[in-house]
Formats: structure tokens, C-alpha cells, sequence
């Protein structure tokens, strides 16, 4: 790799879900005997780094791991043991079905999703209405969220992630969103928010075909552990090997 | 200190959190914003009945001791039960984002205190109607609240962290409050009506109870509250949320692998 500025830094991340499983009263008083703790390690000891501005893609089987990643990346869930540096940056995921209070209007939530996002007041005020035209619901606007179809939700969570621009964009399968218009209209946006040359960029996706059009490398997770990492061409090669 | 940081940074957030909440609120009913008062008053007027009519026992100023002891016990009451299940409410946006989780019980301690607030302006009102004499006593209603807000901060906070593993915590925390708010004497006075050693344990050992005592001392009946007591539990009270603070920073991040 060139000698470029490091954006995410992962070093030997673990994460294990152990003995988490939320436990009821009268299950316990029931059997008393100590159930057994399970430990199932999701992330095996996985270390790399993202130069800034590149876009890597992460491939794998159902439940190798890569969503975990990507939510420890996040912030959301604290690794059980390893590193993980962003460098400062600020980080957004996006992913299909962004978390929205339901009984608040449209409005309320871009607002409240974009100061959670860590942006002042001020400054999501300012883009709302980009938001909000980019979204393009409507009166829809103002109602509350739990009236939303789906394809209104997500059209409105891509809008949020969209507009208001992260350093580190965190994509979890979301590359079709709301109908063929929106589809369009979100995929230029996406590719054009990719190609900045100083946003970084990690991509979760099935989907052979955008990952080879967008990625500049990629991570194949399995079991937990990168079992390679390097081209896009010549990972996913080997990946539709092993998976057909 | 680590809760300080994290408050300045989401201060903004949790206000105008607790702003679209209230809002949702007075939107999704139809007599909206009324019910904040109706629902005390209604409520003042159901145990007034039940213990003057009924029970033929009141006391001097007594729609104004029930309004102050069921305003204290509301608010409480909502921190408490409202933080077993906080977490798997806002899951949607627990699992999207990082959020330090007390900050959750501060909206819900926001909501209420405005709710609270309104609450105690129909104190007022109620205690002009009633013509109840006002000393400087008064004033120790601050630190009252300043220690309501303290204690429920805290053990908000520890139902937040054990509602997410215990799953039946909510139903075990409705009988046990159902029964601290029988024992707080709402609607009676303990220091009268319940015998001689139990009385005193009572109200020392029972924050919700001791808070609306000394609440009803200083507004109604012109006295200075128990000041050893109150400082012990300002002393318990902040324990209890710097405990329950860690906690809640230690494991928060596991939260969302269980939800």
C-alpha cells in the first residue's frame, strides 16, 4: 500500500457474544442448575487498516462476522479485546431500516438522527432541506414515522446519511432503496459520496457485481477471520470459487 | 469526568429529544396537553374522595397532601418502571449509533419534570385556594427535588442496566412498586396512622416516602424537614448513581448484542 494517511486502524479485534442472552426469572428459579455460558466468538482476531479515501468491500457467508465488524467499527458494540482507531474521524453506518422514533414526524427525526450522527443543531438544520427534497415524501414530512411504508423509511434514513457527510461511511447492503427512481437517484448520490477522494468508505455487500464496480479492495471474512484481503478482482474470484 | 463530557456533548440532543416526546405526546391525544393537568387533579380528587368519604379520615389541607404526594410519586414512579425496558424501547436507535445510555434516563427525567413542573404549579394554586399559610420553610423544597431527581437518576439507572438482561424485571417492578407506593402514604399520613416503631422505619428507610413528607412539611404545614435525613440520603443518592454510572459504562456496549 502507498504511503497514505491510515482512516481505520483494526487491530487483532475480537468479539465474542458470551453469556448475554437476556435471562427471565422463573426460567432460572426452574432450572437451577447453572446453565452453560455460551461463547460464540463472531470476530476471531482480525486486524487491518483502511488508507483514507479507499473504499473496501467485505464479503463472507451469512454470519462470518462482517456486520458485527462493521457495527464495532461504528461504536456500537466494544470489542472484547483489540483496537480499533479512527483517527478522529467521524463515522456514520447506513443501513437498511436507520433507527427512527416512531412516534415523532420526519422532520423531528432528521433532526435528532443527525445530532446523534454528531452534528450540531445548527448545522442539520441547515441541510434539512436538502433532506427533505432529497427524500422527496412529501407531506409525509411532517407526519409521523410510523405511518411510513418501508420503502418511505429507508428512503428517508439513506437521505439522512447522505446529505450530512461523514468521514468514514459505514454501508450495510443498502444499495436498493425505495423504488426505481429513488434507486437511481440514490446510486449516483452513493457513487458520487464514494468517489470523494477523502471519504473512506466500507462496503457489506452480497452483490458481486456492485462491489467489482466500486471497491478498490476487499476483505473476505469466514468464520470470523480474513481469510484473504487484497484486490477486488482477485478476492472475489476466489470467493465465487469457494462459494459455488 | 467521562459523564460530564458525554453530558455537554448530547445536552442538545436530550432537550430537544425530550421536546419532539412532549410534542408527540399533545399531538397523539385528544385533549393533549390538558391531561397533564387533569391527570393529577383527577387523580388528587379519586384518593381525597376515597379518604375523606370513605374512609372518613383527611386531614388539615388535605387535597393539597395528597396533590404533593402523588406529584412526587408520579414522577418517581415514571423513572423507575419507565427505565426497566428504556433500552429495547429506543432499540432502533441503540443499535444504529452510539449513545451514552444514561442519557435516555435524562430525556425521561426531562419529560417528567416538565410534566413535574405543572404539576407543582397546580400545587400552588390548589394551596392559595386552601389558603394554607406559606413560611420560608418553603425553600427546602429545592434540595427535596434537587434529591428526587438524584435518586431516581440512579436507580434509573440500575433498572436500565438489569431491565436489558432480566427479562421479567418489569413485571417484578410493578409489585414492588405498586407496594413502596402503598407504603409511601400517598393518600395517608404514615407518621399518623401507622403505629409507633414501624412509622419512623417507614419514612427513614423509604426515599419516595421520606421525599414526600418533607415536601409536604415545608409547603403546607410550615416545618423544617428532617435535615440529618435528607443529608444521608443526598449522600446515598449520589452513591447510588456513580455506582450505577459505572455500570451502565462498563456494559453498555453489550446492551445491543442482546436486544
Amino acid at each position: 500500500m502507498e504511503d497514505r494517511e491510515i482512516a481505520i486502524d483494526v487491530k487483532d479485534l475480537r468479539i465474542s457474544y458470551r453469556c448475554l442472552k437476556a435471562f427471565s426469572i422463573r426460567r432460572s428459579l426452574l432450572h437451577l442448575k447453572k446453565s452453560k455460558t455460551e461463547i460464540y466468538e463472531a470476530v476471531r482476531g482480525v486486524s487491518f487498516q483502511v488508507p483514507k479515501g479507499e473504499i473496501l468491500g467485505m464479503v463472507g457467508k451469512n454470519g462470518s462476522g462482517k456486520s458485527t465488524m462493521l457495527r464495532a467499527i461504528a461504536g456500537i458494540f466494544s470489542p472484547d479485546s483489540g483496537e480499533i482507531d479512527l483517527h478522529g474521524n467521524t463515522v456514520s453506518l447506513l443501513s437498511i431500516g436507520v433507527g427512527f422514533q416512531k412516534g415523532l414526524t420526519g422532520r423531528e427525526n432528521i433532526l435528532l438522527s443527525g445530532m446523534l450522527l454528531g452534528f450540531s443543531q445548527e448545522q442539520v438544520r441547515e441541510k434539512m432541506d436538502e433532506i427533505i427534497a432529497f427524500a422527496g415524501l412529501g407531506k409525509f414530512i411532517d407526519m409521523p414515522v410510523k405511518t411510513y411504508s418501508s420503502g418511505m423509511h429507508s428512503k428517508l434514513a439513506f437521505s439522512i446519511t447522505a446529505v450530512l457527510e461523514s468521514d468514514i461511511m459505514l454501508i450495510d447492503e443498502v444499495l436498493s432503496v425505495g423504488d426505481a427512481r429513488f434507486k437511481k437517484k440514490s446510486s449516483r448520490k452513493m457513487r458520487q459520496l464514494i468517489s470523494d477522494k477523502d471519504r473512506t468508505v466500507v462496503i457489506v455487500s452480497h452483490n458481486s457485481e456492485t462491489l467489482r464496480k466500486l471497491c478498490t479492495s476487499l476483505i473476505w471474512l469466514h468464520d470470523g477471520e480474513i481469510r484473504m484481503m487484497g484486490e477486488t478482482k482477485e478476492v472475489l474470484k476466489a470467493y465465487e470459487e469457494f462459494m459455488s | 469526568m467521562r459523564f460530564l463530557r458525554d453530558l455537554r456533548k448530547y445536552w442538545d440532543y436530550t432537550k430537544q429529544s425530550a421536546k419532539a416526546e412532549l410534542k408527540a405526546e399533545v399531538a397523539s391525544s385528544y385533549l393533549n396537553w390538558l391531561w397533564w393537568i387533569l391527570d393529577p387533579l383527577l387523580f388528587m380528587m379519586v384518593y381525597t374522595f376515597i379518604s375523606e368519604v370513605v374512609f372518613g379520615r383527611g386531614g388539615k389541607f388535605f387535597p393539597a397532601f395528597v396533590l404533593i404526594g402523588l406529584t412526587i410519586w408520579n414522577f418517581f414512579n415514571r423513572i423507575v418502571q419507565g427505565s426497566v425496558k428504556l433500552v429495547k424501547k429506543n432499540s432502533a436507535i441503540v443499535s444504529k449509533v452510539y449513545l451514552p445510555k444514561f442519557i435516555l434516563i435524562i430525556q425521561k427525567i426531562m419529560v417528567n419534570g416538565v410534566k413535574m413542573f405543572i404539576s407543582f404549579i397546580l400545587i400552588i394554586f390548589l394551596m392559595i385556594f386552601l389558603r394554607v399559610p406559606v413560611t420560608y420553610n418553603i425553600l427546602f423544597i429545592i434540595p427535596i427535588l434537587l434529591e428526587l431527581l438524584i435518586i431516581s437518576f440512579g436507580i434509573g439507572n440500575l433498572m436500565l442496566h438489569f431491565g436489558v438482561f432480566v427479562e421479567d424485571l418489569q413485571n417484578v417492578m410493578k409489585v414492588v412498586m405498586k407496594l413502596v407506593f402503598y407504603m409511601s402514604g400517598v393518600f395517608y399520613s404514615i407518621t399518623d396512622r401507622v403505629p409507633a416503631p414501624y412509622n419512623e422505619l417507614m419514612m427513614v428507610f423509604n426515599p419516595s416516602a421520606f421525599l414526600m413528607s418533607s415536601a409536604r412539611k415545608c409547603m403546607i404545614y410550615g416545618e423544617t424537614p428532617d435535615l440529618k435525613v435528607l443529608l444521608i440520603w443526598g449522600i446515598v443518592g449520589v452513591l447510588i448513581s456513580v455506582i450505577a454510572l459505572k455500570v451502565v459504562y462498563k456494559y453498555e456496549n453489550s446492551y445491543v448484542k442482546v436486544i
